[in-house]
């Protein structure tokens, strides 16, 4: 028997995703541990169980082990990474502090924005008393205008190691383009911090812009000790245990890596569960033949949406992460405040839909706890969407009474409506926000939302997806499989993966070409981001063909925003350019609008971005599922409040290929509902995906 | 902000502002809606259908700034966010906004209602105005705007606005800030309201006249094609919307968002003491002599109404200083929507629940052909200053949001314009916006935020050093925080930033380097907090050699409008901008935060010891030091304290004007009282005339205020105490007048949870 894992530490749950070679496929959930590690270790106890294993012997069968965690993320929103000191160029001490005016914005919502009271949420990474100024300057050319002052950076290190600072985040002025100075004060820190943890700004993030490059090699520096530290643990615990490959980390570029490439690059990993769970989509989305995806996961309070168009995710080239601009090539996913547990409240007549929630704790009304405030979660069950039994499998009993209280006491009443009409009304705005999300990611993109299927993940996405998807104008949605559990399952589905960019300025008047020595400068660039491709990926034990996509960032002269176009081959000549500003202009009016091209204005090429894949043997995808069983019927309200409509209950936990069920349905699954409203039908396919076809609905 | 249609005694007939469309009443002030309950006359409109549609409405404005900020070549609307996209109704009211410079709000309904009475325009399906004349409906000239209806069938159910200021527009003088032009004619195009696209058709015959005057042809000419994005986003998405829902429906839901706006900002305003709040605010130079001119707004509340009373400001001035009643209705807006509707949608039903009153010829209303090139970053930006100052003065006197009272964040915009043949043998131009970064204001709870900029632009932004030094020929020698620059206080204003740069890549290149808040402070604090440190501009010649700075290098400082100058390679320019205000005495500050500050050298010993009276040794509080310091101090300031038993009263207060100034009443009546219990005003609220005053013409270095020489300073103390009640700003010789005037005898109604009268 082998084995094929993937592991997603979330806040409350980590997440387990088996595939054994047998053909049975099994998501396992544990509660997440404060030292992370034990949960991690429970879960696959609760695997190796499942398979009448000893944990040793279940450990050594494991074929490929795939593992995601916010350890990183909380370290840093918490305050309990390593004591980190940044070095810089004299003057720019206060990048941080200043952060270009958009720290203070940071981490606010659009309904924060206007009030300006909840400014300066975050601090600065790194305080400013462990930033240090070096007397060093190197121009925009490179050029070094003040040599590096070697004495003074050693007094400046000897002083920061009495304080007993861990790592250090070395981030000087034009490092990218002239890396010198950075790398002779890495040698000067080894000698007089020895053990000192260190990153290196063009190293880490090789992108012009001083604030987000700072940030996130000072994000990296302050993980490092930490994440090498857990890593290590993990490692060798499984080791010992008797496992035989390498624990593989996904990053937030979507590929994964080995630990051994990662224990120098945390910040790689920092967003790594909604990566994972792009990657599940994806590669779901393989399994089934299809390559525009809209990924959606509808947990207690927020909504995640991201976008695979012609089987690529949409990527960004910076987060946003406590406060401060990481500038990471990242799978781009957009969230909003709206999940189960965002509370409906009436003000002036007004009905508002979260972005508050009740989170877990108190949590919904229904769930007990002390919560008064109706929820989204309350409405479903007033509705019949949810079973009051039957709620996570059937572990957690739901109050309906206290549900419709709260809906009456504070949405029915205060509107002059009746129960049932106010709860819909909850998901009716509720719904129509995560819409607007799902029109964003799209429409502003050029893309047409009915060109892609609807995947729905998480605890409530499969019982919003039939009206998400009609929103849309999209005739189906898919339920994964491993729908509680997509970014476990994305982890041990995904290829190794190693993104980096390389800074490459080049300014080109209206009509004319490139210069010889600019292209040159492009050519250059390119292989200097490919060949660090290459080496990572070499380091992660790459075997076979790498894949190396190439792109360049262009854009009109003057503007601030750019596009990556893509690049074919290694050298950058004037036809290579003409071919990437004539993609550019291309995918420009898709985006803008015909005609809002503006070729008269010339071109500026930014960068140059080489993002490499090496397969992994895929997992076996045969599944043994078994045929939903009926469970009797309810009432269920679908659109119209006033006219409920009696609903047949199916229970599933892995739904047989060829399983057909017709709606009106609700398909109760451990950790979620899926609805099928009248007329639509719901079939399961080979892998135990459930493909509901809306063609037919009302 | 509505016109008078209710009488009002404030109000000169003929002199009010008319800008608000005849159909304000519908929706009108009298019938306020109860909390809780559906505005009358909405009765048809489901909640959950307007909460759908609603979320659309300000989805789509947003979405018009992704796509303007996506498309523009301007930093300042790609960095700055200096620009404006919204929905407006037919008549003009602005319905939704992204989250951009507040100024802009209502300038575009101004323009759409210039349409709507004007002969010479038809309206048609596809159609898109261009336009940017002050005297009609801009900030300034180069304030380009776009406008474009929208139609669902042949009728008009929308209009979408973009507005994004333009480096160059024409002019005497690049980038059309002229500070020698004695007229408007003298400041570059002025296009009154000029259909750009007809019918969907791109007249380039205007295009190209309209780019032509300007000297950046081809910035401007992506900046339209922005426009044109925009608006064509905004067309589609409200296209969808008319087709789902119906353009009744619609209309029904714009005209409830602006009564639901409306209808809190009235609810907010009901619980606010009813009373007069005044600012006053000031600018030094015009351009031709550095004259001083003050901004004063009277702002009278009573129930749920304001009436924002201008009348008091210096009449306009001969210079491009000046504002039209455009940018005078701008300024107060951003200081009305961002200090009362914090939580509110922004739209025209906020601004609905004030009245302006100000004369033709202020300086905030001045009269064509007056000269206004840069209005924004003078006249209404120190409106705006004045509006904020006097409602937090309201806020601060209300037990329910006296918490987020704020002093005056970064009281101007500093220019460093920069123009020439650029590295790359390209001509261009420069606006610096790093300005930007100047000190936000202390609230009576907490700092400000140090560089935190505006408020009156939600989400301000700043772009990286390498990323300027890469396009633009600059080379930075620091960009840093200003230590000292913060407003002294028990709660302190943010610190500045600085910068010093040189020219990158080129030899020589002419800068235009203005400012007001040189010599006025105009980032005032409240409850006793000092105002931030004013500008610092200054630049040392010859200073660089081989690319460093060499040691000792000769600073001229200049005034506040040194303006058009030639700048090289060897020059340093080196600029400090305004600290935030502070809040409440710094004596009061706790002690441990100053050592704080100093420990990250964001204040000087001296500082410490001077202002906030605090004693350190090798870092650490010298608590006994610090405690003998202060009652020193606080002595020092009043000579002796009173200890006259007459002046005392030992009730305790059930309401608070500020900091330290609290109302109780005795068997004698009612009385303000210093935290000390001294009384000083009997049955008013005039609490000066108990106060000790101190007036200042010239403050000490460790203040970093210059004052102008016009303006004087008075600290008013209390005489029990000897702690900082209020600093005031005023034209030498005069006082500052009473900031406000409130009736005890309803503040004690008030607190005791009586209705008002």
């Amino acid at each position: 028997m082998g084995f094929f894992i993937g592991t997603d530490v979330g806040g409350t749950f980590t997440d387990l995703w088996v595939s054994a070679s047998d053909g049975q496929t099994q998501v396992f959930k544990s509660p997440t541990t404060a030292d992370v590690l034990s949960g991690v270790i429970d879960a696959m106890q609760l695997a190796a169980d499942a398979w009448q294993l000893e944990f040793n012997a279940f450990c050594a069968q494991i074929e490929r082990f795939g593992h995601g965690t916010t350890v990183g993320l909380n370290a840093l929103l918490t305050g309990n990474a390593a004591k980190t000191a940044v070095l810089t160029t004299r003057g720019f001490a206060d990048t941080l502090e200043i952060g270009r005016l958009r720290r203070q914005t940071a981490g606010m919502n659009e309904t924060e924005y206007t009030d300006a009271y909840l400014r300066n949420r975050f601090a600065p990474l790194v305080g400013r008393a462990l930033v240090v100024e070096i007397d060093e300057r190197i121009d925009v050319n490179g050029r070094i205008i003040t040599p590096l002052d070697e004495p003074q950076a050693r007094a400046a290190l000897r002083a920061l190691a009495a304080q007993g600072v861990e790592a250090l985040a070395i981030c000087t002025l034009w490092s990218t383009l002239n890396p010198q100075h950075e790398q002779r004060l890495r040698e000067l820190a080894l000698e007089e911090m020895p053990g000192v943890f260190v990153s290196l700004s063009h190293d880490i993030s090789p992108a012009v812009g001083e604030y987000a490059r700072m940030s996130t090699t000072a994000a990296n520096a302050a993980l490092g000790p930490l994440a090498g530290r857990y890593l290590q643990r993990l490692e060798s615990q499984l080791r010992n245990a008797g496992m035989q490959v390498p624990v593989l980390m996904m990053t937030c570029s979507g590929g994964v890596l080995p630990t051994a490439v990662l224990t120098d690059r945390p910040a790689y990993a920092l967003f790594s569960g909604p990566a994972g769970g792009v990657m599940g989509t994806l590669a779901i989305g393989e399994q089934i033949g299809l390559r525009n995806l809209l990924t959606t996961d509808i947990g207690g309070t927020s909504f995640d949406v991201g976008v695979i168009a012609d089987g690529k995710p949409i990527m960004r080239s910076e987060i946003a992460l406590a406060g401060a601009d990481i500038r990471v090539h990242s799978i781009d996913v957009d969230s909003i405040g709206a999940g189960g547990g965002s509370i409906a409240a009436v003000e002036f007549g007004e009905l508002k839909v979260g972005p508050r929630s009740a989170g877990a704790n108190p949590g919904p009304a229904c769930y007990g706890r002390g919560g008064l405030l109706p929820t989204a979660t309350d409405a479903d069950l007033v509705l019949g969407v949810l079973d009051a039994d039957y709620f996570i499998g059937g572990r957690m009993r739901l109050d309906r009474d206290a549900a419709a209280r709260a809906i009456e006491d504070y949405v029915a009443r205060p509107l002059g409506m009746g129960l049932i009409e106010a709860a819909w009304g909850i998901r009716e705005v509720l719904d129509s926000r995560m819409a607007d999300l799902l029109r964003r990611m799209t429409v502003e993109r050029g893309y047409d939302p009915r060109d892609f299927a609807l995947f729905a993940n998480g605890g409530a996405g499969p019982s919003h997806a039939w009206v998400l998807a009609a929103e849309l104008g999209l005739d189906r949605f898919i339920v994964p499989a491993a729908a509680t559990a997509v970014s476990a399952f994305g982890t041990g589905n995904s290829d190794l993966g190693f993104t980096t960019e390389s800074p490459a300025y080049v300014r080109v008047r209206p009509g004319a070409l490139p210069s010889e020595a600019q292209l040159e400068r492009v050519s250059g660039a390119l292989a200097t981001a490919v060949r660090d491709v290459q080496r990572n990926l070499e380091l992660a034990a790459a075997r076979g063909r790498l894949e190396i996509e190439r792109s360049v960032s262009i854009r009109f002269r003057g503007q601030t925003h750019h596009l990556d176009v893509p690049l074919h081959g290694d050298r950058f000549d004037a036809a290579a350019f003409r071919a990437a500003t004539e993609r550019f202009e291309r995918d420009y009016e898709q985006l803008f609008g015909r005609g809002a091209a503006f070729s008269r204005a010339g071109y500026e090429l930014l960068s140059v971005r080489a993002a490499g894949t090496g397969a992994l043997p895929p997992p076996a995808q045969a599944t043994r599922g078994e045929p939903p069983r009926a469970a009797g019927s309810r009432q269920v309200v679908f659109r119209d409040p006033a006219a409920p409509v009696q609903t047949a209950i199916w229970r599933a936990v892995f739904p047989a290929a060829g399983s057909v069920i017709d709606g009106p349905a609700v398909i109760e699954f451990p950790g979620q509902s899926v609805v099928v409203p009248p007329g639509a039908r719901a079939s399961a396919d080979e892998f135990g995906n459930l493909h509901v076809d809306l063609r037919g609905a009302q | 902000m509505s016109s008078p249609t209710t009488p009002a005694p404030a109000v000169r007939p003929g002199l009010a502002d008319g800008l608000t469309p005849a159909s304000a009443p519908v929706h009108g002030q009298a019938t306020a809606p109860v909390p809780g309950r559906p505005p009358a006359g909405a009765a048809a409109l489901n909640p959950v259908t307007f909460e759908v549609i609603r979320n659309r409405l300000v989805a789509i404005a947003e979405e018009m700034r992704i796509a303007l900020q996506s498309v523009s070549g301007s930093p300042t609307v790609t960095e700055a966010s200096d620009f404006f996209t919204g929905l407006f109704r037919p008549d003009g009211s602005v319905v939704s906004m992204g989250f951009q410079v507040s100024f802009q709000a209502p300038v575009s309904g101004t323009v759409i209602r210039h349409i709507n009475g004007s002969p010479i325009h038809t309206v048609r399906d596809g159609d898109m105005f261009i336009g940017n004349d002050p005297f009609i409906g801009a900030l300034h000239q180069n304030d380009v705007q776009m406008l474009g209806p929208i139609f669902a069938g042949d009728r008009i159910v929308a209009w979408a606005g973009v507005q994004a200021h333009q480096t160059d527009v024409g002019g005497m003088d690049f980038a059309s800030w002229c500070p020698k032009a004695k007229n408007v004619f003298q400041e570059g195009i002025r296009i009154p309201c000029v259909k750009l696209i007809d019918r969907g058709e791109l007249r380039e015959d205007v295009l190209e006249m309209i780019t032509t005057a300007s000297r950046l042809p081809d910035a401007l000419g992506l900046d339209i094609r922005a426009f044109i994005a925009t608006i064509n986003v905004a067309r589609e998405r409200v296209g969808d919307l008319v087709q789902r829902y119906g353009p009744d429906l619609l209309e029904q839901v714009m005209l409830r968002m602006m009564d639901s706006s409306e209808a809190r900002v009235r609810a907010r305003l009901r619980e606010l003491p009813d009373g007069v709040y005044r600012g006053v605010d000031f600018l030094e130079h015009d351009g031709h002599t550095n004259a001083l001119y003050k901004i004063a707004v009277e702002i009278t509340k009573r129930g749920d109404a304001l009436t924002l009373d201008f009348s008091g400001s210096s009449p306009q001035a001969p210079g491009f200083v000046n504002a039209t009643r455009a940018g005078l209705m701008g300024g107060a807006c951003g200081g009305l929507l961002t200090t009362l509707a914090w939580d509110i949608q922004w739209n025209e039903g906020v601004l609905r629940t004030a009245t302006v009153v100000a004369p033709d010829g202020l300086i905030c209303t001045a009269q064509f052909p007056a000269p206004v090139g840069s209005a924004t970053v003078e006249t209404i930006w120190v409106v705006s200053n004045a509006t904020m100052l006097a409602l937090n003065r309201m806020l601060a006197s209300s037990p329910r949001y006296r918490h987020r009272a704020q002093t005056i964040s970064d009281g101007c915009m500093a220019t460093f314009n920069l123009g020439g043949i650029n590295q790359f043998g390209e001509p261009f131009g420069l606006h610096l916006m790093d300005p930007l970064a100047a000190g936000s204001g202390a609230w009576a709870t907490k700092d400000g935020v140090d560089a935190g900029g505006p408020i009156t632009s939600p989400v301000p932004g700043v772009a990286d050093v390498e990323r300027n030094e890469q396009v633009s020929p600059l080379f930075y020698l620091y960009r840093r925080l200003a230590s000292d620059t913060g407003g002294a206080g028990k709660y302190r204003g943010g610190l500045s930033a600085e910068v010093a740069l040189t020219l990158g890549g080129i030899e020589r290149a002419e800068a235009l380097i203005m400012t007001h808040g040189a010599e006025v402070p105009n980032t005032m604090g409240l409850g006793g907090g000092w105002p931030g440190s004013t500008v610092v501009q200054r630049m040392a010649r010859n200073a660089m050699v081989d690319g460093r700075e060499q040691p000792h290098p000769a600073w001229e400082r200049f005034g506040p409008k040194p303006g058009l100058m030639e700048m090289t390679a060897r020059d340093i320019f080196w600029v400090t901008w305004q600290g935030g205000g502070g809040w409440g005495d710094p004596l009061q500050r706790d002690p441990q935060q100053v050592a704080a500050d100093l420990r990250r050298g964001i204040i000087t010993a001296h500082v410490a010891s001077v202002i906030y009276g605090v004693i350190t040794r090798d870092g650490e509080l010298s608590v006994r030091e610090t405690e003998r310091l202060r009652q020193s101090l606080l002595k020092q300031r009043v000579g002796e304290f009173t200890t006259d038993p007459a002046r005392f009263l030992t009730a305790h207060p059930f309401a608070s004007l500020s900091e330290c100034l609290f109302v109780a009443r005795d068997a004698r009546g009612l009385h303000v009282v210093s935290s000390a219990g001294c009384i000083l005003a009997s049955g008013h609220s005039r609490w000066r005339e108990g106060a000790v005053a101190k007036v200042w013409e010239k403050l000490p270095p460790e203040y970093n205020i210059r004052l102008h020489e016009h303006l004087a300073l008075t600290t008013w103390y209390c005489p029990a105490s000897g702690v900082l009640l209020s600093v005031d700003v005023h034209r030498r010789g005069e006082r500052a007048p009473d900031d406000l005037i409130v009736d005890l005898a309803e503040l004690e109604r008030l607190a005791n949870g009586q209705p008002p009268i």
